[in-house]
């Protein structure tokens, strides 16, 4: 239990903690950072192991004359501990990328306080908590996205606010049906609408989707992600790349699995529509993807893309669909997250923001661009690396539900991605760049380690897929 | 002794301020003096509303009625301290505690010389008797007179600076409020006539027989206090004299104008139709209906008309317009939830807008703007006062943590029993809208570069009264439990079918 806490608060108290200290130590002001972002990882782990282990850990309460839980399940466990950790790696690279930027203080106060929010999305044990947190990682992102003050990124902020807090709208709506209906708000006591059928039920549903989908960006609510990526790399990479959009995502999983149950939504009519959405959403963010010039806009298109894979496993009902999107949920945050790390080296390091101008990159920064083309083969899910495996499982759940065409959907995403990233990398490693640069200096390896060690990591659980599918395999017997 | 005062401890609480409102303006010479006097009134009723308030939350035999000089109803008139009168009084001194003490700091600047600011703390105190004097009676014509006295006080308040708009405001608001004191009369001249009643246990007790005899009088009595207590209560259309009037007034006056004479009203109205009238009639005359639509518009209305402000007082302003839309919505949801959900947003908003005006107050003092794009980076040079702004924004959009929340959970809730679902998405667009005009002020504040000024925050008890209020909009967000309960207790009693 107090592992929970300490993991669950280290953000915070570190966000105040950094708050105090002036702008000038910026060698004080790492070391800080680093140190709660592992206390926090660190407690994660412990937490959730335990989890995993079958124990329950809880901290529970009032807030507000409501019931409040903290309670980590398999599912809050696994999504705890891919934002704790990436944290860490966000956090080395971000020393790097944030030196001789202005506003250090700010960013790094608020970038500890997400920590806190996401966690609390994770862990959360019943509506209310996830309500809370939900909202407040809203807020507690918000300076991040409009880091860099310029007009774009505060017309974005404006943007990823009234988007954000519209959907906590809609979610907070259909919390209150929820508990008017159910009378529960608690996720540990098995699917809180089990009992009831209605047909209301379907509206319920897709409030609740709608709600979530906001952060999840599934399309046509996408609109503030490629938007928000006026915000300083880290943050793209960290933030709306795994953690903010992770947090929609998880909701989703939520509602599908905690609020309705996959029996309920089995017998709903809005499961015929449910996974074409998804579909939907993946092959035409990709195919935005590949229209985008600038780098991180390609990036973040290619994001709404992934996010519906996990979204698609959730949908299609069954166990294998969701081992498919837990699996995915890991594989692709360690995948994407480097892709945005090489991006902000090449552009910090050779200026170069668009795709057509990558060409000679390769040469320039052979590591960074090693690591983007490996990364690049993850997104496109080909076998060494660990995407390849949550998409095996994600197909292999279609086709159990009885819904190849989605398998075929996912196969030709992956051409998509291929389409998408594949020329620019030879273009990088083939032509001759007329800029000078060095992939040298202690700014560049800041950077340039957590990248690596992530490719490693990828390939590693690509190789030996076995190593994270008991935390796979404990959500999947959670829910069935 | 002792035993005495705690008998007479109602009357007392209303009578306290009155009194030494008349004797201040003998010791207008005298600044310190009158600031301490005021200080200590307000304190020592916000042990006696403590006292009361535990009495009535443990006890079983309430509510108390207490009989002015011994009279007994329906010949003398009654004070009665139930759940909803005690909520309303906390509500009162909780918030007028702060406010007093924020004038203490800021009037000199706001109001002028020694003799002005004696007159302004005898308006204050006047206000907050007859406040606390409309939370207790039982009354109907007592209610009038609480109304008169609140409606003059407030002109003056208005017009406590001396200011060419501030006239024209006061003009505006007398003429209106006036009107409204007019309605209130008439509707309860209707009452009187068909019932010979004006205690409220007797008027709705006779009412609930003859009512059906006379349904147009009835009808006209309804009409005429939902009208002047919403001309009162700035109720959508009604509100045009609102913005003026509470955007010119010195601050601590727009904050106990904005926070707690509204609501004043609010309660009134509350009282004819929930104790007078009662449900019966309600539901035969529909007027939940109306309480729900007016809300509702009131909400989106006021919220819009917000947006469009750029000064940062009558943004508050409008502000005003659409939460009070909040409370008539749950006042006419004719359930426990949403009464109690509406009574608590009731007192969330006093203690929010309290905070909100005295925080702009503060800002525009120190940089001597009005506009919202001009207080750029202020909250690096004001952090106290920027905080209690942002705290109280964050408690107004409803998120959780902070007090708003707790109230628009149980309206939600309310609206859920009631049936209906257009409530439900109005509340949640009005959060979204209110998010939306509050932010920017926050986002300005804090997140755009200052230009090279000496803005400070300002001096001790000015402080010290945000940071009182801020924290009661935390704790009330976090463990509102005798609060809300005191809120729910009011909601069943006003809803038991008589």
């Amino acid at each position: 239990m107090l592992s929970l806490v300490i993991a669950l608060f280290s953000g915070a108290v570190g966000g105040l903690v950094v708050a105090m200290i002036p702008e000038t130590k910026n060698r004080l002001r790492n070391y800080i950072v680093l140190l709660f972002a592992a206390s926090s990882a660190f407690f994660t782990w412990h937490t959730a192991l335990k989890v995993f282990a079958g124990e329950r850990v809880r901290v529970a309460g009032e807030l507000g004359g409501l019931a409040f839980s903290i309670d980590p399940d398999p599912l809050g466990a696994v999504f705890g501990l891919i934002a704790s950790t990436l944290w860490l790696f966000t956090a080395v690279y971000s020393f790097g990328y944030m030196a001789g930027k202005h506003k250090q203080r700010t960013f790094f106060t608020f970038f500890l306080m997400s920590l806190t929010m996401t966690l609390g999305v994770a862990f959360s044990g019943n509506l209310v908590a996830l309500y809370l947190f939900y909202e407040l990682l809203t807020f507690a992102t918000y300076p991040l996205v409009i880091h860099e003050r310029s007009a774009e990124a505060m017309k974005a902020g404006t943007k990823y606010i009234l988007y954000s807090l519209s959907g906590a709208g809609a979610i907070l709506i259909a919390i209150i049906f929820t508990y008017a209906w159910s009378g529960k708000l608690d996720f540990s006591s098995g699917p809180m609408l089990a009992n009831s059928l209605g047909p209301g039920l379907n509206w319920l549903l897709m409030l609740f989707i709608g709600g979530f989908g906001v952060k999840a960006a599934i399309m046509p609510l996408h609109r503030w992600l490629p938007a928000a990526m006026a915000a300083p790399t880290p943050v793209s990479a960290l933030l709306h790349a795994v953690a903010v959009v992770y947090s929609g995502v998880y909701g989703i999983l939520r509602t599908v699995y905690s609020v309705f149950g996959h029996e309920l939504i089995g017998q709903l009519e809005i499961r015929y529509i449910l996974p074409w959405t998804a579909a939907i959403t993946i092959v035409a963010g990709i195919v935005i993807a590949a229209r985008q010039d600038v780098l991180k806009r390609r990036l973040a298109y290619q994001t709404v893309s992934h996010l519906s894979y996990i979204l698609l496993g959730a949908f299609t009902l069954n166990a294998w669909g969701l081992a498919g999107a837990i699996f995915h949920m890991i594989s692709y945050s360690t995948l994407k997250i480097t892709l945005f790390f090489c991006a902000g080296i090449i552009s910090e390091q050779t200026g170069v923001i668009k795709v057509s101008k990558i060409g000679g990159i390769g040469r320039l920064l052979p590591k960074t661009m090693a690591a983007f083309s490996i990364a690049t083969m993850g997104m496109i899910g080909m076998l060494p690396l660990n995407t390849f495996w949550g998409k095996y499982y994600l197909m292999k759940g279609s086709v159990e539900a009885g819904k190849w065409p989605l398998a075929v959907v996912l196969i030709i995403s992956g051409i998509l991605n291929a389409i998408c990233f594949v020329p620019a990398i030879v273009n990088a490693f083939n032509r001759v760049s007329t800029k000078t640069c060095e992939e040298k200096g202690s700014r560049v390896s800041l950077m340039l380690a957590p990248t690596l060690a992530l490719v490693m990591i990828a390939l590693f659980i690509g190789l030996m897929p076995g190593i994270i599918w008991p935390g796979v395999e404990a959500v999947v017997n959670w829910f069935y | 002794m002792i035993s005495a005062i705690s008998t007479n401890l109602p009357v007392f609480i209303i009578i306290a301020p009155l009194f030494v409102a008349f004797v201040l303006p003998t010791l207008a010479k005298r600044k310190r003096l009158v600031e301490n006097l005021v200080l200590s009134v307000e304190v020592l009723m916000l042990l006696g509303i403590c006292y009361l308030a535990s009495i009535v939350l443990f006890r079983k035999d309430i509510p108390i009625i207490y009989q002015m000089g011994g009279w007994p109803a329906p010949w003398g008139i009654e004070l009665k301290v139930g759940s909803l009168g005690t909520f309303f009084l906390l509500t009162i001194a909780i918030v007028s505690l702060p406010v007093a003490l924020f004038a203490r700091g800021n009037l000199t600047h706001e109001v002028g010389g020694k003799e002005r600011i004696a007159r302004f703390y005898v308006l204050y105190l006047l206000l907050v008797g007859a406040l606390a004097g409309m939370a207790l009676t039982n009354d109907l014509f007592n209610v009038y007179v609480l109304v008169e006295v609140a409606t003059l006080s407030c002109c003056g308040l208005v017009s406590a600076r001396n200011h060419p708009r501030a006239a024209k405001a006061t003009f505006t608001y007398l003429i209106l409020a006036t009107l409204g004191s007019c309605l209130v009369m008439g509707g309860i001249g209707f009452i009187y006539i068909i019932t010979g009643h004006l205690n409220m246990e007797f008027a709705s007790r006779e009412l609930s027989i003859i009512w059906q005899n006379n349904p147009r009088v009835v009808w006209m009595a309804f009409s005429f206090m939902l009208v002047g207590f919403g001309v009162k209560s700035a109720l959508f259309p009604l509100h045009v004299w609102l913005p003026d009037a509470h955007s010119v007034a010195p601050s601590p006056a727009s904050a106990i104008l904005s926070g707690l004479a509204v609501k004043g009203y609010i309660i009134c109205l509350l009282k004819v139709l929930y104790n007078v009238f009662g449900q019966t009639l309600m539901q035969a005359y529909s007027v939940h209906k109306i309480l729900v639509l007016v809300g509702m518009v009131a909400i989106i209305a006021g919220s819009i008309s917000a947006l469009t402000q750029k000064e940062l007082k009558r943004r508050l302003a409008f502000s005003t317009v659409a939460q009070v839309g909040y409370i008539f919505l749950g006042f006419g949801l004719l359930n426990t939830r949403g009464l109690a959900g509406a009574l608590f947003y009731l007192a969330s908003h006093a203690v929010i807008k309290s905070t909100l005006f005295l925080s702009a107050a503060a800002m525009q003092t120190a940089t001597g703007k009005k506009e919202i794009k001009d207080l750029s980076g202020i909250g690096r040079k004001m952090p106290i006062t920027a905080a209690a702004f942002t705290v109280s924004s964050l408690g107004l959009t409803g998120i959780p943590l902070f007090s708003g929340f707790v109230g628009k959970w149980n309206l939600l809730q309310g609206s859920m029993e009631s049936g209906s679902i257009l409530p439900i998405s109005v509340i949640i667009a009005g959060s979204v809208l209110c998010g939306a005009y509050l932010f920017p002020v926050i986002r300005i504040a804090y997140f755009e570069t200052a230009p090279e000024k000496d803005w400070k925050d300002p001096n001790l008890p000015q402080k010290l009264a945000l940071i009182l209020l801020s924290a009661v909009i935390v704790v009330l967000g976090v463990v509102p439990g005798p609060f809300l309960e005191l809120a729910n207790r009011a909601a069943a009693e006003l809803l038991v079918l008589r």
